[in-house]
């Protein structure tokens, strides 16, 4: 069909007139029609629209126990346009908050929000408050309170660290275009999962319409106005095990700073995830008090940090099975490799290295150095394989690089190579004793608690690293479950029979007579596992153990670390054994539950 | 040759809308508590000013200029709009400015203006032999490339008119409704593909129409495929999604499902319009809009002020002169001789046409809040200087509508 140029001219003008024409018979209906009815909402009354905060997604460990929940509690809010800088209004309900007046002014005044958003200025206000001002509401126009649920944390203060908390959004959260839809006021998820699945977690928040009268009184509910209900959140289940995590927690209470994470090795899921000191996630629900904020920001101790994923610490002696495995890939090393023996220490130019024990470990080959932690032993290693080679295969085994665990700010430790040295010292500025040093995991080299973690138990479980994770699944208010399904990242590149050595030499750590890691046996079930004892600045060593059971099965890998607390066989490994038993014990999985050795 | 005579017919109401702007944006804020609230149409008649200046220029310098540089002006646009991606500000939670001081630049805006002329002087060579509808095709591709720019700031609203200019343009182009209806149903095949038997029953309608109307091998083959992945890549994808990335998407679509902002606007709207009655409460006597508590009364919702302040004497007043403009617009289309011309002036009249009809929708709450500006009047920097060279050269257009 083709219209001449009039035609088509034409259409057009009837389609814009048509289009003029159904505005302007809105405008009489608008206008003439209810013209009355709206006459009488701008004269007299006013709008007030209430949010309605969404429930928040509960928190649940991998057995279907609460760990966070919510609970009733009250909050007051002021809105801007309806006290409209009335100083009677303001310095009354300054008086029964007990709130400072300027305070409440400067509040109202923010441009942070716009002036018909209730601004909340008392979250979980005692009940007194509330019917004070619920009898004194005709004097207290665009005073108002709402129930806003408050998050119930477990009472275990090493947990905060994973589980976040929920406080109100800061100025820089605010400008965050990737959530446009969080308005001044709100409350997010803050640390560990409830800043990560905020999203999740949030839900989204309802309005009600209301009727208001000049003084305040709300007549009713707006007539020709939808409310529109908030949606819940989701609710999570994480892979956590709540009595795992008591029990971790329990046993590094002793100590001043240190954490605990465990893994199960075939799918990444993390088990428990421990961090000493803690705080008290509950203190951040209602108002923190600037002094309450200043001692836990000041604390030497760092409370707030999450040791387990965001401090990386020199790994110590539980490196050497990542260089023993570059040198055996590499055609460097056989398992019966021996070299000169260890009498204390070893001497490279005018250095004399130190091994660990004074008294020296004679002649070994590979497996008895692992065993015995021989630093001797290792430093020839280093020396032969070079600081390139370690650094090359550290990558491909997960270190310098963040796993992608589901909790923010994770550290990516560090891995140093040639380049950096050069960097750092200048091209000739540096000796191969760093090399020294790296293969017994001091200096440079810096792993997170995790990574570690993930690397042993990518040992345990034929060379697989997945992917740490805590969300297990997600579900709706509907029932509908999502799963999160384990992902790979990577393979550790080692070969079977690398692989196979390795894991004998982890076992014999623990099993055999003589090895560092003897105070994480277990009777009934085979423990293998690696100590560590990590040099650094700030006084004794740090104390390692990354240890997984059962050996030819794996169910658990588990890592503890405690900041200056001496040797990792000595301190470490007896907590390790602890957790992997009460682990083990749970699952029942063993005809007899796993006994401490006399 | 008859002399040149500008035409004041088409020039004084627009002037009198850029007037009219200032004293209401005046009206709305002057009662602000926040100073840069209140000097907001000091800045507007500054705009106002420019735009004179940008209208002059539009309306002397020749079209042929503008023909010459058309697709530059395009790619010109596509690379700004590119660029907001890096360098653009967040203002209501959606990049849509360049931060230049106390001002900022919305591409968006350029970018109607330049795909304008892009496609006028795309469609003004006949290249077209009868089977062959690439053409189609390329001018639907021009306009979805900006489209797709403004719709991931996100801007839905401002998307939809290069959408509307296209199928417009193609309109005017001589193409057959029924090609064009073809070109729209892959957007119907959208919210039918949430049920496959409902949308198979569709798409075989598509199929047997596309067997009658004939749009050629390869607009034929263009539309299957589009109706092909708006029907079933869609739900794919929309299955693979979890409730809250479902939400997300559709709160984006139906802007009133957000609760905070603008549902209570749109309520703020209806009650100044309507309290407004058939004479108005008088300049400067609104009581809705002065509160201050609507963040767009200036800019969006300008409607409702003059909806509560002059009443449905004023609101219609300010209809008939749109109808009356846009009647100039199409009647200048009509009777340019150079087809350059005749499609710039129909893109410019459509553009304005459309975005008046969706933002006073909007604001009598007849249409969804889509975030449209109302020309001539609303606030706003870039689209008063980009309205007023529209304007130029339609003015051009009208003036030497004999030039071939």
């Amino acid at each position: 069909m083709h219209w001449p140029r009039e035609t088509r001219a034409k259409i057009a003008l009837y389609i814009i007139l048509f289009g003029f024409v159904i505005l302007a018979g809105r405008l009489v209906s608008l206008q003439v029609v209810k013209a009355g009815y709206y006459k009488k909402i701008s004269d007299e009354n006013r709008i007030r629209s209430l949010p309605r905060p969404a429930f928040r997604g509960l928190i649940y460990d991998r057995q279907g126990r609460q760990l966070v929940t919510n609970r009733a509690s009250f909050t007051v809010a002021l809105i801007p346009y309806e006290i409209r800088g009335n100083t009677q209004i303001l310095s009354r309900a300054s008086n029964m908050l007990g709130l400072d007046s300027t305070w409440l002014k400067k509040k109202l005044e923010s441009r942070r929000y716009s002036a018909h958003e209730p601004i909340p200025v008392v979250r979980e206000a005692d009940f007194v408050a509330i019917s004070r001002i619920a009898e004194q509401s005709e004097n207290l126009p665009g005073v108002v309170f709402q129930d806003e649920p408050t998050r119930k944390y477990p009472q275990l203060k090493g947990s905060s660290h994973m589980l976040g908390y929920v406080s109100e959004i800061s100025e820089d959260e605010l400008k965050d275009k990737q959530r446009p839809e969080l308005s001044a006021g709100a409350r997010v998820g803050k640390m560990g999962i409830e800043k990560e699945y905020d999203l999740l977690l949030r839900g989204r928040d309802g309005v009600d319409f209301y009727e208001v009268s000049a003084s305040g009184r709300v007549i009713g509910k707006l007539p020709d106005q939808e409310d529109q209900l908030p949606s819940p959140g989701l609710d999570l289940v994480l892979s956590l095990d709540f009595e795992l995590q008591a029990r971790a927690e329990s046993l590094l209470a002793q100590y001043p700073r240190g954490c605990v994470i465990a893994l199960e090795p075939n799918s990444g899921e993390v088990l428990c995830l421990v961090s000493q000191p803690g705080f008290d996630a509950n203190s951040f629900a209602s108002v923190l008090s600037p002094q309450e904020w200043l001692d836990l920001v000041e604390d030497p101790n760092h409370p707030l940090l999450n040791r387990a994923t965001q401090s990386a610490y020199p790994p110590g002696s539980t490196l050497k099975l990542l260089v023993a495995g570059a040198a055996l890939e590499t055609g460097l090393l056989t398992p019966s490799t021996t070299f000169r023996p260890c009498n204390g220490g070893y001497q490279f130019g005018k250095r004399f290295f130190r091994c660990w024990d004074p008294q020296g470990h004679g002649t070994q080959d590979l497996k008895g150095a692992i065993l015995h932690s021989c630093d001797t032993y290792f430093y020839q290693v280093g020396l032969k394989a070079g600081v390139d080679l370690i650094a090359d295969y550290a990558r491909r085994c997960g270190f310098g690089e963040k796993l992608g665990i589901d909790l923010p700010e994770e550290s990516r430790g560090f891995v140093p190579t040639t380049g950096y040295y050069d960097k750092k010292f200048g091209k000739r500025g540096w000796t191969k004793s760093l090399a020294l040093n790296l293969a017994i995991g001091q200096g440079e080299f810096l792993t997170t608690p995790l990574q570690i973690t993930s690397f042993f138990g990518a040992l345990s479980n034929g060379g697989i690293i997945y992917r740490p994770h805590l969300l297990k699944k997600i579900i709706s208010r509907q029932g509908r479950v999502q799963e999160y399904e384990k992902t790979v990242i990577g393979r550790l590149p080692f070969s079977k029979s690398t692989l196979e050595f390795l894991s004998q030499a982890c076992l014999a750590v623990v099993s055999q007579e003589g090895g560092t890691g003897r105070l994480a046996r277990l009777v009934g079930i085979d423990v293998a596992g690696k100590t560590g004892s990590a040099q650094n600045p700030h006084g004794n060593t740090h104390s390692w153990f990354v240890g997984y059971a059962p050996a030819e099965n794996p169910r658990i890998v588990v890592t503890v670390l405690i900041e200056n607390a001496g040797h990792g066989g000595d301190v470490s490994a007896p907590m390790a054994r602890e957790i992997i038993a009460a682990y083990l014990q749970a699952r029942q999985e063993l005809a007899e539950a796993p006994k401490t050795p006399e | 040759m008859k002399k040149i005579e500008f035409d004041l017919s088409t020039f004084l109401p627009v002037l009198f809308l850029s007037l009219l702007s200032v004293a209401l944006i005046y009206s709305a804020k002057h009662a602000s508590l926040n100073s840069l609230e209140r000097i907001l149409f000091a800045k507007q008649a500054l705009w106002v000013i420019l735009g004179l200046i940008v209208f002059i220029f539009a309306y002397r310098i020749s079209l042929r200029t503008h023909e010459i540089l058309a697709y530059f002006y395009y790619a010109l646009g596509v690379l700004t709009l590119l660029a907001l991606y890096f360098l653009g500000s967040a203002k209501y939670g959606a990049t849509r400015w360049f931060n230049l001081g106390p001002f900022s630049i919305q591409p968006s805006e350029i970018m109607k203006l330049a795909a304008i002329v892009a496609l006028a002087r795309f469609l003004a060579y006949p290249k077209k032999s009868s089977h062959d509808f690439l053409w189609v095709i390329i001018t639907v591709l021009m306009a979805a490339l900006p489209m797709l720019l403004v719709l991931r700031q996100p801007d839905l609203g401002t998307s939809l008119i290069f959408l509307a200019l296209a199928l417009s343009l193609l309109f005017w182009s001589g193409l057959s409704v029924y090609l064009i209806f073809l070109l729209v149903t892959p957007l119907l095949s959208l919210p039918l593909a949430f049920h496959w038997i409902s949308w198979g029953i569709f798409f075989v309608g598509v199929l047997i129409a596309i067997f009658y109307i004939r749009p050629g091998k390869w607009l034929g083959i263009f539309i299957i495929l589009l109706n092909l992945g708006a029907g079933i890549i869609t739900p794919l994808l929309w299955n693979r999604l979890h409730d809250y990335q479902k939400d997300r998407i559709l709160s984006f679509l139906d802007p009133r499902k957000d609760p905070r902002g603008a549902g209570y606007q749109l309520i703020q709207s209806k009650v100044a319009i309507g309290s407004g009655g058939v004479l108005g409460k008088g300049y400067l006597n609104s009581s809705q809009a002065r509160l201050e508590f609507l963040p767009m009364q200036h800019t969006d919702f300008i409607y409702s002020v003059l909806g509560e302040e002059f009443g449905m004497g004023g609101c219609l007043l300010i209809l008939s002169l749109m109808i009356f403009l846009f009647y100039k617009g199409v009647l200048t289309a009509q009777k340019a001789r150079n087809s350059f011309a005749s499609l710039l002036a129909w893109g410019i009249t459509t553009v304005l046409a459309f975005q008046s009809f969706v933002n006073i929708g909007m604001t009598v709450g007849i249409l969804p809040v889509t975030g449209i500006p109302l020309p001539f009047l609303s606030y706003g920097g870039s689209a008063m200087l980009v309205n007023w060279a529209m304007w130029g050269l339609l003015s051009n257009v009208n003036a030497r509508w004999q030039e071939y």
